[in-house]
């Protein structure tokens, strides 16, 4: 070597090699390297805090966000309402009793003979009616067709008006004649329009219903249950609804009032066939209450199967 | 036969020393060892193989006399065969044709698309939805359809894909077809003594055939009759000299006897008649095409990498699966339920649209390299040439022009420098003294060569000649140097020749003297400088005769020994003055019994040819050497010529010596230098047939420089080998069909499209169009930068699958509505992903990609941890956190605050509650709280699509920052616009909720994610900043993918 290329080659051409194989132990512990599963616990440590402070970097991010959000929003009512708000303006029905357990779908399956089967339904209901039962200390009206009131006031939901359907009758589980519970759903700000006349597609009964109310008394959601998809019509005659086949108007608007309660209608079937599905789809009638009974698309009704063993 | 035997090692030998190995060895290698690890699992077959070729080649068929073998093929030599001999032998052997390698049935490669990558995922995700479907179906009269749904649109994607990628690889392996030969060749037989012209697949043993100039030959055939009968078997042996055929049996190697010719070689000069003594996949070229097509390849590098990401990414969506599977049951729900958590899991989990972006990305960069001359034959190979590590390129017609050409003259003592450009851009020399003019004459007199007709319009040197490559450049200087040489030649009328001979080593011409005053004839003499300088006794210097004393012969032997150092063919010019008193006009002069003096003439001076480098060539071999991609040349030439081939074009570079140039400069024994103070080598083809497979390792591991003259094809597939096994990826150049194993062998083979045979072009991976070494620097930096775009790519996608995968999570574990639905995950991955991903393909290089090292293919991932890192556990959290924002606004503003959320999932997907009271109060109907959770899902959808705004342009750099780059890439600015468009015309388009359950956005719910789409810019801009300033620093090794 001589000539003035003193300066070494940098290692151009050097090939490229495949890393050893590591057993399985040197990748959970490499001893001559140190390293826990490819890295030094100092590495480890590093990398730990660059997460660390990336991650509270990004959760501040995230807080201070949702403090953003949470301030542009009221306590007491939505910030979309009716037609802005995804809930729209068309309520739909609920009924209770409804199993906590989401598998038994809306199936009220019971046997009024067995107390255990019939209890679990009048557990069920009792709960739900402890708002309407106690309602001490709160500032309540009694509310009535054709009065007057303020539209931020309570209304009385009276519990003993519901005939047979009352507690003291065990709502009927025990004597095999179920009550329903029917509700509107909330909807903040929503004022009914009510049919005050018959009107075309609702059942007889409903029509000869609201033919013999008195037209005060006629502000009403009317409610009218049948066999769904039309089958089982011949086990709905015998059906009552306390403590009317409707909702009083002047429960709405629904404000978030304080101690708000809706307004229910009790459903009785009489005589269930016993140990067949009772297939019933409720509806709710009013002007602005749109209704589709398709499954995929149910609006302003409600079903639920009963059956009696 | 030609003037060529210059120096003491003819062609010739080349060739001999290309064919010996195969006869001589005993089917290994020329270390006798043949182990690679690659090669392991085809090593029987491939002996096998070898064997089958060896065999072969024992051949008698020249030997025999043509009595004996008229009689073995039952055939006339006048007549030919009989129509009925003919047809039963031709049911016998089948079509005089190669078998075509065999292909994957197109179904299996159909399958392999529908089936391999993510598509086995995808189907267990599909096959689970109808499992959930068929059981909900089975369970409940009215079964929700989503499930269904979900598997049709995911078969449908994998279909699709599949039916994509299967298309893609289709069109590409159609480019291959162009390349067949469409033209059927024909060839004329003599069939019961009547002359037939058939299709040359119809041939069989023992057609009697005649082949003349410019055919291709047909079969393999053993000569009969010849007249001046030459072929070009450059095809077979990479040789492109013209070697002459006749009936006479010379030599035991059928490769080298004078009296065989060989399937798919060219007949260049003269005719032949010939019996076909082999046909289709029994010739010697069907022999090797067979040999390649059993060679294994192995897997490209990018299939590797692909393969990598795939495991990688199939492992976290099992494991991720499994988990969740595992607790969904711990925390108590429905199996079915939990099934369905796995199906999102997997969809979530699986970038569905990737491996078509990648497929579309690879296809872009192939028709640019098809735009720029490289024509890639197989997608994946497109990023080979970016990981090479070594170049084994071919000397002749890839690093030089394949056109002997006039480099050097002598005369008037003096070298002269003559243009050997393509362009004729090089120097000037002068054309105007007496010595030039002289020597001009007798080399444009004395030769034989003559332009082809019909050439009008082409420069000159591109110009074809008839007659040897060496009067070809003789001629073509003269041309470029006179002006029309044929104009000259018939002003001096030739009265008589002697032709060169192996004997005479010389060519002598008679002509009349142009000059009418002037009644002297002219002799013109040239040939083998030392034979010429014997039969001169004066020489012409500067106008004058001189006297040939010894300082003049020692003056001759400087310039002989410098020009042929230079590795050029020398060629030695005299002249002499007929005395008109000896020789008056009308003189008959015998050429056969000489009458005219050929001793004591005229010395005029010396030109020396070479085929020179391509001008493009030292420019590319310095790139590649700054890309840190070794060249290593493989030639079948003479040591000295490739040698000086080498340094012209920077293989060997300057300053840098052999084991040989050090023996010789400090003058001591080529055994005492120490071979590792050498950087270059050149190696022998007869010294590396003696070296075992560690010296070889040795050889290419301790010089930089290697050269390989005088060596065989299956040298060619050692030195491959012995590359690999280094474990470097090599690319090989070739384009004989003795090429085609060492090409298919190698990592990517590079075949030459003008001068390539058509087997090498089937074994290859690439084609260059223009046989131009430089096309492949261009297709390393193209595979280079599709290398680092691919990278960008794949990060910008994968990160969106963290907000995909995360809501999954969240609805599992915290038991909140679902954020982000399956459909809305497909819609990303196939939809607005997918132009922006591709759109990363036309990014240009953030630095000179051609400066650095090739990569690593052991450590240097396509994805690498970093990148998972950087994807999964930065980016991709940022996006999350945007999703999940948006999701919280939309639910708070319409009811949900965030706490009313936790725990709330039972009820919510109950069809049972139709009065799910929110934190107003509100009670909501299934139907509309599901219309609440599909608007999240968009929401969640279009929020991902805004994050990714600023995903995409952060990927677009991996060190740069944006304002160094620019936003120049079109094609990624209107992937930002179509990703917008189509999230938009998701979201608003009328009946997008029936179909995708997509819902239309109130416009401020666009804006939530922004301050997150702000901070990944901001996060990521200022990473790149601190990347830059500390170069190699923790953040680098942590991050930088």
């Amino acid at each position: 070597m001589s000539k003035n290329n003193g300066k070494s080659e940098k290692a151009e051409y050097e090939f490229y090699q495949p890393a050893k194989k590591q057993t399985f132990r040197q990748m959970v512990y490499d001893s001559q390297e140190g390293t826990y599963f490819g890295r030094t616990i100092k590495s480890w440590g590093q990398l730990m805090l660059f997460y660390g402070i990336f991650y509270i970097v990004l959760a501040t991010l995230f807080s201070i966000c949702m403090q953003g959000l949470l301030s542009t929003i009221s306590s007491k009512e939505p910030k979309w309402q009716l037609k802005d708000s995804l809930i729209g303006t068309n309520p739909g029905l609920g009924f209770r009793p409804l199993s906590e357990q989401t598998e038994r779908g809306s199936v009220i399956e019971f046997d009024g003979k067995k107390p255990a089967e019939s209890d679990y339904w009048i557990e069920l209901i009792d709960e739900f009616l402890i708002d309407y039962n106690h309602t001490e200390g709160r500032e309540m009206k009694h509310c009535g067709f054709g009065q007057t009131h303020n539209p931020i006031d309570v209304c009385v939901v009276n519990t003993e008006l519901f005939g047979a359907c009352s507690k003291a009758n065990n709502y009927g589980y025990k004597s095999n004649e179920p009550c329903i519970f029917l509700k509107l759903n909330k909807i903040f700000g929503w004022v009914p329009e009510v049919y005050e006349a018959p009107e075309k597609g609702m059942p007889e009964d409903l029509t000869r219903l609201i033919t013999n109310t008195s037209q005060e008394e006629r502000k009403q959601i009317w409610v009218s249950c049948n066999g769904h998809l039309g089958k089982d019509k011949e086990n709905f005659q015998n059906i009552s609804y306390y403590p009317s086949q409707g909702f009083p108007s002047f429960y709405y608007p629904y404000l978030n009032q304080p101690g708000y309660l809706s307004p229910l209608v009790a459903v009785q079937f009489h005589s269930p066939p016993k140990g067949q599905m009772l297939d019933v789809e409720c509806r709710a009638w009013a002007k602005n209450v749109i209704y589709s009974g398709s499954a995929r698309d149910r609006m302003g009704s409600v079903t639920f199967q009963i059956v009696v063993e | 036969m030609a003037l060529r035997s210059d120096y003491e090692h003819g062609r010739a030998d080349s060739y001999r020393v290309a064919t010996v190995i195969a006869t001589d060895d005993d089917n290994r290698t020329a270390d006798g060892h043949y182990k690679s690890k690659r090669k392991m699992p085809t090593k029987a077959a491939k002996k096998e193989n070898l064997d089958d070729l060896k065999q072969e080649l024992d051949i008698d068929h020249h030997k025999i006399s043509p009595e004996e073998m008229y009689q073995r093929f039952q055939t006339h030599p006048e007549n030919g065969l009989s129509h009925a001999k003919a047809k039963e032998n031709l049911e016998r052997d089948g079509p005089n044709a190669l078998t075509p390698p065999k292909q994957t049935p197109e179904w299996v490669k159909f399958c392999k698309n529908l089936f391999g990558g993510f598509a086995m995922l995808l189907w267990i995700g599909a096959i689970l939805c109808f499992v959930a479907y068929s059981i909900q179906a089975s369970t409940s009269e009215e079964p929700a359809d989503d499930n269904l749904y979900l598997g049709i649109v995911l078969s449908a994607v994998v279909i699709v894909t599949g039916i994509f990628s299967y298309y893609q690889e289709s069109k590409s392996s159609k480019i291959m077809e162009s390349f067949k030969n469409m033209v059927p060749q024909f060839a004329t037989v003599i069939r019961e003594g009547e002359k037939l012209t058939l299709r040359a697949e119809d041939l069989v043993l023992g057609d009697v055939v005649e082949v003349k100039f410019g055919d291709r030959i047909p079969a393999d055939i053993r000569i009969i009759e010849a007249r001046t009968f030459k072929v070009d078997n450059s095809s077979l042996t990479g040789e492109s000299e013209p070697q002459s055929r006749n009936a006479e049996f010379t030599h035991e190697n059928p490769l080298e006897t004078k009296n065989l010719a060989f399937f798919s070689t060219n007949a260049v000069e003269g005719t032949a008649k010939g019996v076909v003594i082999s046909c289709g996949d029994h010739t010697v070229m069907g022999r090797i095409a067979g040999l390649a097509s059993g060679l294994d390849t192995g897997e490209t590098p990018i299939a590797k990498e692909i393969h990598h990401f795939i495991h990688l990414i199939t492992g976290v969506a099992v494991f991720l699966g499994v988990t969740f599977f595992v607790i969904a049951f711990i925390l108590g729900y429905h199996w079915l339920d939990a099934v369905i958590f796995l199906i999102g899991i997997i969809v979530a989990n699986v970038p569905e649209g990737l491996l078509a972006t990648v497929t579309v990305c690879l296809t872009l960069t192939a028709k640019r390299m098809a735009s720029k001359n490289c024509l890639v034959k197989n997608l994946e190979a497109v990023e080979t040439l970016g990981s090479t590590s070594t170049i084994c390129s071919d000397k002749t017609g890839t690093l030089t022009q394949n056109r002997m050409t006039v480099a050097h003259m002598w005369f008037d003592n003096q070298i002269i420098e003559a243009d050997t450009t393509e362009d004729q851009s090089g120097v000037q020399y002068d054309r105007t003294s007496p010595g030039f003019k002289a020597l001009s004459r007798i080399a444009t007199l004395c030769n034989r060569a003559e332009f082809k007709g019909g050439q009008d319009g082409v420069p000159i040197l591109k110009k074809e000649v008839s007659g040897d490559a060496s009067e070809a450049a003789l001629l073509k200087c003269m041309e470029l140097a006179l002006g029309d040489v044929m104009n000259i030649r018939k002003r001096n009328k030739k009265i008589a020749e002697l032709p060169f001979n192996s004997t005479n080593k010389y060519q002598v011409s008679i002509h009349e003297n142009e000059d009418p005053s002037d009644p002297r004839y002219l002799l013109v003499m040239k040939g083998a400088p030392e034979r010429i300088l014997e039969r001169c006794s004066t020489i012409f210097i500067n106008g004058k005769e001189k006297v040939l004393d010894e300082e003049m012969k020692e003056a001759f032997n400087n310039a002989y020994m410098e020009l042929g150092g230079l590795g050029e063919r020398v060629l030695g010019f005299c002249d002499f003055m007929l005395p008109s008193d000896k020789y008056p006009s009308g003189f008959k002069f015998n050429t056969d019994d000489v009458n005219f003096p050929i001793d004591n003439l005229r010395f005029v001076g010396l030109m020396s040819m070479i085929d020179p480098p391509r001008a493009a060539v030292p420019d590319a071999v310095a790139k590649c050497r700054s890309a840190g991609i070794k060249v290593i040349m493989v030639t079948g030439d003479h040591p000295i010529t490739a040698k000086a081939i080498a340094k012209s074009v920077g293989i060997i570079s300057e300053g840098n010596e052999t084991v040989e140039d050090i023996a010789q400069r400090l003058n001591i024994p080529i055994s005492e230098v120490n071979p590792r103070e050498a950087k270059a080598a050149v190696v022998h083809g007869a010294e590396l047939r003696d070296v075992s497979s560690d010296q070889l390792d040795e050889i290419l591991r301790y010089h930089t420089e290697i050269v390989f003259a005088r060596t065989s094809p299956q040298q060619k597939l050692i030195i491959v080998e012995g590359c690999q096994r280094m474990g470097a990826i090599v690319a090989v150049t070739g384009d004989g069909v003795n090429d085609s194993p060492a090409l298919k062998k190698a990592d990517i083979g590079v075949a030459m499209g003008i001068a390539g045979s058509d087997v090498s072009k089937q074994a290859a991976d690439m084609i260059l169009l223009d046989d131009n070494f430089a096309s492949i620097v261009t297709g390393v930096e193209e595979g280079r930068l599709i290398f680092d775009n691919l990278k960008k790519s794949i990060a910008y996608t994968l990160t969106s699958n963290i907000p995909e995968i995360s809501p999954f999570l969240a609805f599992i574990l915290c038991d909140i509505p679902l954020p982000l639905g399956t459909v809305t995950i497909l819609c990303i991955d196939l939809g607005t992903d997918m132009v922006p991903a591709i759109s990363l393909a036309y990014e240009t290089a953030e630095s000179d990609i051609m400066k650095r090292q090739p990569r690593n293919p052991f450590c240097d991932k396509l994805v690498n941890e970093r990148l998972i890192s950087m994807a999964y556990g930065q980016i991709g959290m940022i996006q999350a956190a945007a999703g999940f924002f948006v999701y919280f606004v939309i639910m708070a503003e319409n009811g949900f605050l965030p706490r009313k959320l936790f725990g709330i999932r039972k009820m919510w997907d109950s069809k049972a509650v139709n009065d799910l009271t929110d934190s107003y109060g509100q009670e909501w109907t299934y139907r509309d709280r599901k219309t609440l959770e599909y608007t999240c899902h968009t929401a969640f959808f279009i929020s991902i699509v805004v994050v990714q705004w600023a995903d995409l342009i952060i990927c677009k750099t991996r060190r740069n920052s944006i304002f160094h780059q620019g936003m120049r890439n079109w094609a990624l600015n209107f992937g930002l616009v179509f990703e917008t468009v189509l999230a938009a015309f998701l979201s608003y388009c009328p009946g997008m909720e029936k179909g995708l359950r997509m819902y239309p956005l109130k416009l401020v719910w666009w804006f939530p994610a922004i301050p997150f789409a702000l901070a990944i810019f901001i996060y990521d801009e200022t990473r790149r900043f601190y990347l830059r300033r500390n170069p190699g620093g923790w953040l680098e090794q942590e991050t930088y993918y």
